[in-house]
Parts: structure tokens; sequence; C-alpha cells
């Protein structure tokens, strides 16, 4: 059992690139949209704001841009406090869930727009728009009105219209989510790699866990308006804060019991596990483990090693492409867990029915003490 | 072509009137040999307001109680009804109407294009003065039922002096703006003749004195409209003279508006008004129709329907409305008929296009 | 027993649709397009059985002999038309009229259509649309009489200049005056023309521009006006035309000399007895109104008014 480290919060020299302190929404209306956020970005990192819709992800968001006043807290951009500043005297750069690209004007209007309007030098506004439009791979296009251009060709220019002020910030707020899978894919490492050719700090938002996992140098996972955790992906990933991000990022069970001093009770089966925290023994606790992490053998001897081992009935199989989704009944947990299995080889290996073995380290299963944080179902 | 009238004219046939038709007459004075079936209502087109009130008290109410037939009035604008009347004897349908009270110039105009049933026959017209016959037709495809005066009004309060003089008045700087004309300048042409500098014989042959005037007037900047913007424009302050006829005068300071009337020097024009019937009415409508306006020119319908209008008729012997005794727009004595100005309908009928459209071209300029 | 009742309206439905079959059968479901339109055609077919009438009208003459219209055709009417100076002032002024009336009018009517639409509260957005609809019911010549009561040498605006030492203003029967009344009534026209344009535009258009650097002043230049084109043009089509063919606010505003071209060809008609040069006047002004709309769709396309394909 040997925790990750913990990734480097030290703050770089200097002032961070974002700094939100102790910020509050108040709609008047049900609790507050967003509650208490506080975090720092440094300079040219990508962050991404995770959570379900209503967690206060994009309020969050239009807070920074300065589309919205927060009840309380303060927002800083380079160092300067911008809490009062109108949208347009920030230098932030947006793109839109719907792209808002402005239709009556050619894919290079719409990049030169933003120039024109802070009053850029007219002489050097045709050669950045053409530097920008190759950095999104228009060239040659920049002619075309935006409804003559694909769906993919037109967040092109979106990005493109947002960074070609060349912003200290770039926002996303999820402009992603209307793409069919593929095209959004592609789009994720399309914005990876504009940032890190251009070292923008960018703060995106969305639901999609596994955007949050591929494009980002951060993550931030909020539920209710709360910060939930802010941390590196893989850190995200392998160490939750609480269940609600372990149920949130990847496929988890939970299960309930109490704690013991190797892992929980789980009415009267063993499970070892790894408690997040301390926590007193005894104390009721949940625990989580993510599918893939369950070893699942027709053989109990083939999970030698494991630190727990438990029989099981497999009740569905789901076939997901690259793995294959079990659904096993575990008698003595009185649930069914989410198994997943990668090994092509061994692909449709048990029917519903099949008697099987399911093995975990201790290390996998975490344990979450229930006084603690947000239930994970 | 002209006529000054005169009071003998006014007066001829006095001695018919002694056999003055009545009420009762009505169905003694038969056309007909037998009485032909009576219609549920005749129509009679009329002008709204005081103008409707007096023809529904003097012959209306009279002629439904002498014969049972109601009568309905059609407010449609006399120049609206003229299109459709025409449309109807055009296209052979029977006419919206049964009786047009009309404007002698647009009843001619009606009669010269031969939709008007010839009202010769009717008895009535014996004790009539010649008033009653419209001038330069065959026959009576109208008959004229009382005459009526283009008076100045005005505000008393603005001549403490007494009532204005002659027309030129109009064109006293301190009248800039608050000057009402006619829309088409009807009633104006005549006396601005006379005021250009040029004569009544000269009409229609050389009115470059009167365009000249009216061009003057213009400077002024006249307001244009109808009978009922004068009574507004009295009431809300906007005007101290107009060019009227006298009936709306009149109304207008039974209102309690502060308004008084005069007949120039250079004179006013005079004029008249009839009742006529469209062709194409069943035989029994157009008797009935005939019947109304036969008691329309008896002087018992006569007295109370012209009491109303506060206008001179067209039998003698009717007793003026006390509060326009001796008053120039009700003529009856002959000094009273020496400034009033009367031309020929059918004069009026051929050159009135021309003179309107004169009239807006200096004024829509 | 079933949790589901087959409800009475379907049952009606059904009926109906049978009954439509046995009037408008299966087979003839291609024609049912045409069907639909058909009273639309009538309606405009009508018209222009009354436009030929009318043109067959102008051809000839008024004889003052016998008031009847003349057998030989000629364009003497349309001669004297062109010929007088009169005509040609009216013309001038109404299409000057209508241009103004109409400029004002758009400029009036798109802060109060944006405001309509982009207002969050929906106790204002109701406010702002009654005030808009009370003229409606209200009806053109009592609102223009309204104007004249306000505005009249005795009346209210005169009352409160007087309290300051003005002298009493003619404040009516003049252009200005008919050219206000004029935009007074065709504005809830125009906003209800530019609503539904303006709420095309999407909420976050705007915010993009802002969050690009655009102040509210310059989004509303660079991005909204021009995103509302078809909306505008469409507006300023129907206003125009409204304005070009009034009646009403030039009779009763203008004092009697500031005629439109309705107010003369109502004098042919009606005052003149002259039904051929008032059918020529008529038609001039047809003509003058489609050349305009055929200018402006020329120049915008027909594309702007929103409707056929994507340019």
């Amino acid at each position: 059992m040997t925790p990750l480290p913990r990734p480097d919060r030290a703050p770089e020299p200097g002032q961070p690139a974002v700094l939100v302190r102790d910020v509050d929404m108040d709609f008047g209306s049900g609790p507050l949209a967003v509650a208490g956020a506080s975090f720092a970005l440094a300079r040219g990192r990508f962050l991404t704001i995770l959570g379900p819709s209503g967690s206060g992800k994009t309020t969050l968001l239009r807070i920074i841009a300065g589309f919205q006043q927060p009840t309380r807290g303060e927002i800083r951009i380079g160092g300067q406090a911008v809490t009062a500043t109108a949208p347009h005297r920030r230098s932030i750069g947006m793109v839109f869930q719907k792209l808002a690209l402005f239709p009556h004007m050619t894919a290079a209007e719409n990049v030169a727009f933003p120039l024109k309007m802070r009053r850029h030098d007219p002489a050097t506004i045709p050669g950045k728009v053409e530097r920008y439009l190759d950095l999104v791979r228009l060239g040659g296009l920049g002619g075309r009105r935006i409804h003559e251009l694909s769906g993919g060709q037109q967040q092109r220019v979106a990005i493109a219209r947002a960074l070609v002020f060349e912003p200290e910030l770039l926002l996303l707020d999820e402009p992603l989510a209307a793409l069919d899978r593929k095209l959004r894919e592609e789009m994720q490492l399309e914005f990876r790699r504009i940032q890190k050719e251009l070292g923008v700090t960018t703060i995106n938002v969305t639901h999609d866990q596994r955007e949050a996992l591929v494009v980002s140098d951060e993550i931030i996972v909020m539920d209710h308006g709360r910060i939930q955790q802010h941390a590196r992906p893989v850190e995200m990933y392998r160490l939750p804060a609480n269940p609600f991000v372990a149920g949130f990022v990847g496929v988890s069970t939970f299960l309930e019991g109490r704690r013991t001093a190797t892992g929980l009770d789980a009415g009267g089966a063993a499970c070892a596990g790894t408690p997040v925290g301390a926590i007193p023994e005894g104390a009721p606790v949940q625990g989580a483990i993510r599918a893939e992490q369950i070893r699942i053998e027709a053989d109990p001897a083939r999970l030698a090693g494991c630190d727990t081992i438990l029989p099981g009935i497999v009740r569905d199989t789901i076939f997901e492409g690259e793995r294959l989704l079990y659904l096993v009944e575990a008698p003595a947990l009185g649930l069914a867990l989410q198994v997943y299995h990668h090994d092509p080889e061994e692909f449709a290996l048990f029917d519903a029915g099949a008697e099987v073995s399911l093995g975990w380290n201790a290390r996998d299963l975490l344990i979450f003490n229930r006084q603690d944080g947000r239930d994970g179902r | 072509m002209i006529h000054r009238l005169t009071r003998r004219g006014l007066l001829r046939g006095t001695a018919a009137a002694g056999s003055a038709a009545l009420l009762g007459s009505v169905a003694g004075t038969r056309l007909w040999a037998q009485e032909p079936e009576k219609p549920a209502e005749l129509i009679v087109r009329a002008w709204g307001g005081s103008w409707v009130e007096a023809l529904k008290a003097g012959v209306s109410d009279p002629f439904t109680k002498a014969t049972g037939i109601a009568v309905r009035h059609d407010l449609t604008e006399d120049n609206e009804i003229q299109p459709k009347v025409w449309a109807a004897a055009a296209q052979g349908r029977v006419p919206p109407i049964h009786i047009n009270w009309d404007t002698t110039t647009n009843a001619t105009k009606s009669a010269l294009r031969g939709v008007t049933e010839d009202l010769s026959g009717l008895p009535n017209l014996a004790a009539t003065t010649d008033l009653a016959k419209p001038v330069g037709l065959d026959g009576y495809p109208i008959v004229n039922t009382y005459g009526y005066v283009y008076v100045l009004a005005y505000r008393p309060e603005v001549f403490p002096d007494g009532p204005p003089k002659s027309w030129d008045v109009l064109l006293e700087p301190r009248f800039k703006g608050r000057i009402a004309l006619y829309n088409d300048g009807i009633g104006f042409h005549f006396p601005a003749q006379v005021a250009g500098g040029g004569s009544l014989e000269d009409i229609p042959g050389n009115m470059q004195p009167a365009w000249d005037f009216i061009a003057k007037v213009k400077e002024q900047q006249p307001l244009l409209g109808e009978d009922p913007d004068f009574t507004a424009w009295f009431q809300n302050g906007e005007i101290d003279l107009a060019c009227t006829i006298s009936t709306n005068a009149r109304e207008a300071k039974k209102n309690g508006v502060d308004i008084a009337w005069t007949v120039p020097e250079e004179g006013c024009k005079f004029d008249t008004d009839g009742l006529w019937i469209p062709k194409g009415l069943p035989e029994n409508e157009l008797y009935w129709a005939k019947q109304y306006i036969n008691f329309a020119i008896t002087p018992e319908a006569q007295q109370v329907w012209l009491d109303g209008l506060g206008l001179p008729g067209v039998v003698p012997g009717l007793t003026p409305p006390a509060d326009l005794a001796n008053d120039p727009s009700y003529p009856t004595k002959p000094e009273d008929f020496e400034h009033l100005i009367r031309i020929s309908a059918q004069v009026q009928v051929e050159n009135e296009s021309d003179w309107f459209a004169k009239f807006k071209e200096i004024m829509q300029g | 027993m079933s949790s589901f009742r087959y409800p009475l309206r379907w049952r009606l439905m059904d009926a109906l649709e049978r009954a439509a079959d046995l009037l408008w059968p299966e087979r003839l479901s291609r024609f049912t397009g045409w069907l639909m339109i058909a009273p639309a055609l009538l309606l405009v077919g009508l018209l222009v059985l009354g436009l030929a009438e009318m043109a067959d009208g102008s051809l000839r003459t008024l004889d003052r002999a016998t008031f009847l219209p003349s057998e030989e055709l000629s364009l003497a009417n349309y001669e004297t038309a062109l010929g007088s100076a009169t005509y040609w002032r009216v013309f001038g002024r109404s299409i000057l009229g209508a241009t103004l009336a109409t400029a004002l009018t758009l400029a009036l009517a798109f802060p109060y259509a944006y405001a309509l639409v982009r207002v969050p509260g929906a106790v204002t957005r109701k406010a702002l649309l009654v005030v808009l609809f009370l003229p409606f019911f209200i009806g053109q010549v009592v609102r223009a009489y309204g104007w004249l009561i306000i505005l009249g040498n005795g009346g209210m605006v005169n009352e409160a200049l007087g309290l300051v030492g003005i002298a009493p203003q003619r404040l009516l029967f003049n252009f200005p005056a008919v050219v206000f009344g004029l935009v007074q009534y065709l504005l809830p026209f125009a906003v209800l023309m530019l609503a539904p344009a303006l709420t095309a535009i999407p909420a976050e258009t705007e915010t993009a521009a802002r969050s690009l650097g655009a102040s509210w002043v310059r989004t509303i230049w660079h991005v909204v006006l021009p995103m509302a084109r078809p909306g505008l043009i469409g507006a300023g089509l129907v206003t125009m035309t409204l304005a070009l063919t009034d009646f009403a606010t030039p009779a009763m505003l203008g004092g009697g000399s500031q005629d439109f071209i309705a107010n003369a060809i109502y004098d042919q008609f009606f005052r003149t007895a002259d039904q051929g040069l008032g059918s020529a006047l008529a038609l001039m002004l047809v003509a003058a109104g489609s050349a305009i709309v055929a200018l402006v769709l020329g120049l915008f396309g027909a594309g702007t008014l929103a409707m056929g394909a994507r340019r």
C-alpha cells in the first residue's frame, strides 16, 4: 500500500495566472450555486472543472469571465483584481457551448473581430488572422461563411477567435458537448495541442470525465456548488478525495460496512482496503473499488496474491468494444459488483450464471468515513 | 348664368301655397289611382348630426306617422354614396338608397349621368318658389329644398369693433395659421374672384383673380377641412376665421362656441341642396319615395326641418327662427340678396373638378 | 381493468379524419397543398381582378356633360397626373414622408423590440407588450384625434409651454406632425416584426462579442444590428408600404395641406367623381410601392426576409 505522491502544489514564482478566493454565488433561490470556491492556477496550465449539471461549474466559469458578479469573494487574473471589471476589459478569450460565431461574417472576419474591437493596429490584423487560422489548420478557408464550414471547422474558428488577441486566459464552456464522439475526441486532442503550442493558461468546463482526464493538467471536481477535489488527473483517478469523486470519475462499486483493522466488514464479509484519512475502528464507512481493479477468474487459485477473494455468480455480460463489463453478484456482500475484463484473448469467458471468483488488493479498495464526504451513489 | 337672387323670385308661387298639402294629404295627393303596396322602410341618405336630426323631426317622423312607413337614415357621406349609386345603376341593380339628400351640384352630376328619376309630377311643386327648380336641367331630376350661404364665420372676441367688412381680412398677418377653408375650397372660389378684383361675369372663363387671391390666402397657412373640423377647430381655439356653411356656424354657437358670422361686401356663395331618387327602384318603392319628397316640400315639413337647419326654404310664408331674424345668412329682404352669389349648377358641375384641382395645386404647394 | 382509456378527444379526431377522408380522398393528397393555399390564391385573384378593372377605368376619361366614362381608351388620365405639378408634389411628399417615418420608426422600434426580447423579468415583458398593444385597440383615427387634443393650440403641450412663458406654437397641421403621427401608428407593427428576428439571435452571441472586447454599443452595432437585418428589412418594408398608402394620418394631422397619394385618390373618386383619374393615380401608387419593394428585395435578396433556403 503505497499512496501516490502528492502533486506539486507549491505556487510558481510570482503570481498565479488565475486566483479564485472564497467565491460564493447566491441567485436568491435555493442553496448557493457556488459556495466557498477557492483555487489557484499557475501560468500555462490547463485546468478542467468537472461536474454534473447543476454542480455550479458553469456559474464559476461565468464569474471568472465576468458575465456574473459573485455574491462574495475575489477573482484575480495575472495578479490583477478583476472582480468588478467588465468582461470586455478582462484579457480573456472564451469558446462558447454553442460557439456563438457571427453568421453574418466570414471565418476570417470572425477571427479579426476581437482585434478590431480591441483596437489593434489595422495593419497588423490580416497577418494575425492568417497566423491563427493556420494554427487551427484552417489556412485558406478564411473567406468561407460560417454556415459553409463543417462542425469541426466551426470549432476551430471559435478557438482562433478566442486566442487571436493573445488573452492571458482561455475559457472553454463545454464547446465539445454537442459533437459526436469521434469528432469530440479529435477536438480534445486539438485543444491540447494548441494549448501546449501557445502555452496559454486555460480553464475548461465539462461534464465528461473522460475529456477531463484526457486534456487537463489539473482537474477540479465540483458538486452542489462546492469544490470536491483539485488534483492532477492521475491522482484524481487513483486517489479520489471522497465517494462522490470516486463515483463520478471512473466506474466504481460501493460497499457499506464498518471499519476494521485491515479494511472493512461488510455484513460479515471481511474486505481488505485502505482508509482515506484516519478512521477509528468500528466507524460506519463506505468502500469504493474500481471495476478494472477487480480480477475475475474461474479458478480461485489464480487469484493468489489478492488480499481479498470472494465467490461470485455472473449475472450479466456487457460488451463495450475494447473490454467487457461483468455484473457479478457476490452473495457474501449481498450486492453485484462491476468488473472490467480487458484481455481480448479470453473474451466471453463467462456466461451469465457462471460461478467465478473475484479478487482485489487492499490498496485498491478505498475506505471513506461516512461522516466525511458525500455518498458515492 | 349668374343669378342675383331676388325676393321676387323667392316669393313666386305664393298663390299656390294656399292649398299647401297637409300631412294627411300625402295619401290624398295620389299619383296613381290605386295606392301601391307600402315598403317596410324607406332609406334616406342624410348628413349626420344636427342635419339628420332636423330632417327626422321635420320630414321623416311625420311621414312615418302619416304612412306607417319607417324611415331609415343612411349617414354615408354624400361623396361616398355617389359611386355606389352609379355602380348600381350601371349594373342594373336596385340602388342602396331610396332618396338621396344631396348638394345640387352633386345631384346635377347624377342627373347628367341619367341615374335620377324625374320628379316633375310631384303635386306640391306647384306651390314652391323657383329656387326648387334646378337650373339648366330638363324637368325635375332633383328638387331643391332650401338654400344656404357660405358665410365668413369669426370669433367675435378678436373683432371688438364689429364684424369684418371684407374677405380681405383673411390676409391680415395676425390671422396667419388661424384661418380655415373647405378642403377643395368649395364656397370660396366666387367671393375670392370678387375679392381678387375680378368679375363674376368672367366665371368660368377667367378666374385668375380668384387664384391670385387664393394664393395670397395660402401664404396665411390656412387649415383645410370638412364641416366637423371647423366646429372642432373653433372649439379648440385653433382658428379665428372660416369660410363655412352658416348652419355649421350656428350649430357650433348652439354648442357654446363663441362664434358669429357675416356676409362681407364682396358677397358669399349661395347654393342649394335637394332631394332625388335613384333609378332602379321597384315601382311601389318609387311611388313612396316620391311621396316622401312631395311631403318634404310642404310648408309644414319645411318649417320644422329648416328651423332645425336655420336655412331659407322653397315655399313662401315660412317663419324664420328667432335667432336668425335679420341674419344675412337667412335672406328674406331684397337687400339680403344683394351680396349673395349664385352660379348655375351646370357651370359648377362642368368646371368644379378644375377649380378643385387648381385650389389643391395652390394649397398643396 | 386497464389504467389507460382511449381519450374522447382522440375518438373525435379519428372521426374527423374519417370524414376528411370521404371529402378529400387519400389519392388527392398530392393536391392537398394547393387546397390549403386556395383561399389565399382566391383573394389574390380577386385583387388582381379589381386591379384589372381599375386599369381599364384609368384609360377612360370622364365626360363632364354626361358624367360617364368615355368609350374610347386613352392615356389622358396618366398625362394629366404626370403633367400636374400638384401630383408630383403629393407623390414626392408621400415618398419622403414614408421614408422618414420608416427610418424613425425603425430607430425607435429596435430598442423597444430589443428590450422586449432581452428583458429578464416576465412582468416587465408583459408590461412592455401591453403598452405596445394598447394603441392597436384604440384605432388609428382615435389616436390621431388624441394628438389633436394633445398638440393643439389649447392642448397639453402648449399649456406646458405656456407655464414656462412660451406663446402657443402651431404643432399640428404640418408635415412634421404627419410624420410624427405615422411613426406612432407604425411603431407597434415594426416592434412586432422585429421581435422574432431579435429572438432568433442567441444571447450567447452577444455575450461572445462582449468577451471578445466589444462594448455594449459596439456589440449592438457590429453584431446585433447586422444579424437582425432580415427583421429590419421586413419591418421596414411593412412600415414603408403602410406609410406610403396611409390616408387617415395626413388627412387628420396634415390640416388639409399635407395630402399623401391616398388622399389625392380619395378626392378623385369621391369629391370630383373622376374615377378614371383616381384609378390612374391608384395604379401609379401600386407601381411606386411595388418598385420600392422590388428595389429592396433586389438589393438585399429575398433571403433577407429569412425566406427560402439559406444563401
